[in-house]
């Protein structure tokens, strides 16, 4: 079981859903994918890296033939998995008081979900359906979501300046500098070994 | 496309696991202890493989019962779950894995129903296509940059932070003018410099911590 690596921690739940439940789900989906500022609090939020929720109708488990016995379900389930920073409470705990209402037009449509408020019952609801990672990796183990948008900025603003460093006055340079340093100065935290949890 | 997000493509694999009650161990624990012995750092074989961002592979016993009023029901087969965030063009990326770590594609997915192996290029692309899921919504906090531009920009902003602790905003000319020299040169230096190593932990040895945990209520 290997549900850390670095500063990234990997989630995969399952929940049941009724059929005819999926497609009220797919349509809200649908809706956050295409409107974009419906999703500015997950973005917001920063600390989750990659996340998906995969709906599988009853019927469409994959069959590969071969001795493998077709599946006999009632309920399609909905998969999550979700790369984020920091440790389980606080991602659940975020959740519940940032997200809450998205969460629940998620979830609510899954059998037996309590809501994400109160969270006591949310995360016990969470840790039943969860289930662990047997391995994971991450090509930046030592770089939270934060770091590498950080990581982006300041590299578009060196290469922003770099392009014409050479071609400015000394004069030009100190105040272009300066203005490099006061765009990238918020984005120099240093990356490394993810703290201890206890 | 919902298994995409700018760059980035999401792909989910549910592999059925070969149901065998004569083979001991199991199949889904021969995969689980062969997981167990590979490394998650540089050393891995995603990070010897291009373009994986994030990868897992996970062993799913069975759906889960939440109680009654729910009805309880079981799978008749057990799934490995290889769910991966990715440069997108998916046929390059699973070409890749078969090219780089084929061996290690071999000793996990030789425990699936229906696997062909990867000397078989065209039966392998099919074999994973047939077992992937569409995505309903994928979330990616950063969706227009390769591996190699973010592990780049993550040594480009280190290497941004040690310079401008060196070289404060300058206040004469002559000052200007050797800050400007520096300034050329570092930048000549940090386009020239290659990407570091995908996975790649900080410390080594006795200085990186060997057990990485994670229990529900960490």
């Amino acid at each position: 079981m290997s549900n850390i690596n670095g500063k990234v921690y990997a989630m995969n739940a399952i929940t049941p859903m009724r059929p005819w439940k999926t497609w009220i789900l797919r349509a809200f989906f649908f809706v956050l994918a295409h409107v974009k500022p419906l999703q500015a609090d997950l973005v917001n939020l920063s600390f989750i890296q990659f996340a998906r929720w995969v709906v599988i109708p009853r019927n469409r488990f994959p069959f590969l033939g071969k001795n493998q016995q077709p599946e006999e379900l009632q309920y399609d389930y909905l998969l999550f998995f979700s790369n984020f920073n920091g440790t389980w409470n606080q991602y659940i705990d975020a959740f519940s008081a940032v997200l809450s209402k998205g969460l629940d037009l998620v979830w609510r449509w899954s059998e037996k979900f309590p809501g994400s408020v109160p969270v006591t019952p949310f995360k016990q609801y969470i840790a039943r359906v969860q289930f662990d990672t047997d391995y994971y990796y991450t090509s930046y183990p030592q770089a939270t979501a934060n770091d590498v948008k950080a990581a982006h900025v300041v590299e578009d603003a060196l290469e922003s300046l770099g392009s014409h460093a050479a071609s400015l006055s000394p004069e030009q340079f100190r105040e272009a500098y300066l203005q490099f340093v006061m765009a990238v100065q918020s984005h120099l935290g240093s990356t490394g070994e993810a703290p201890t949890v206890f | 496309m919902a298994n995409q997000s700018g760059s980035v493509y999401g792909l989910t694999l549910l592999c059925p696991i070969v149901n065998d009650d004569r083979a001991v161990p199991s199949h889904d624990l021969q995969i689980r202890e062969f997981l167990a012995t590979l490394p998650t750092d540089e050393r891995s074989p995603f990070a010897l493989a291009p373009g994986t961002h994030m990868a897992r592979l996970v062993v799913m016993d069975d759906v889960v019962y939440v109680g009654m009023p729910a009805c309880e029901e079981h799978l008749k087969s057990k799934y490995l779950i290889f769910e991966t965030n990715c440069d997108a063009d998916i046929d390059a990326y699973f070409t890749g894995l078969a090219r780089s770590i084929p061996e290690h594609l071999d000793a996990v997915w030789s425990h699936c129903t229906g696997y062909p192996g990867v000397r078989d290029l065209p039966a392998f692309l099919s074999y994973m296509k047939a077992c992937q899921l569409e995505t309903t919504f994928f979330f990616a906090a950063v969706n227009d940059k390769s591996v190699t531009d973010t592990l780049k920009a993550l040594q480009t902003q280190r290497a941004v932070a040690d310079f401008i602790a060196t070289h404060p905003v300058p206040r004469g000319a002559a000052e200007a003018a050797a800050t400007q020299r520096e300034f050329v040169e570092f930048m000549r230096i940090v386009q020239a410099a290659p990407a570091p190593r995908p996975g790649l932990r900080p410390g080594s040895g006795a200085n990186r911590r060997a057990i990485q945990t994670g229990g529900h209520n960490e």
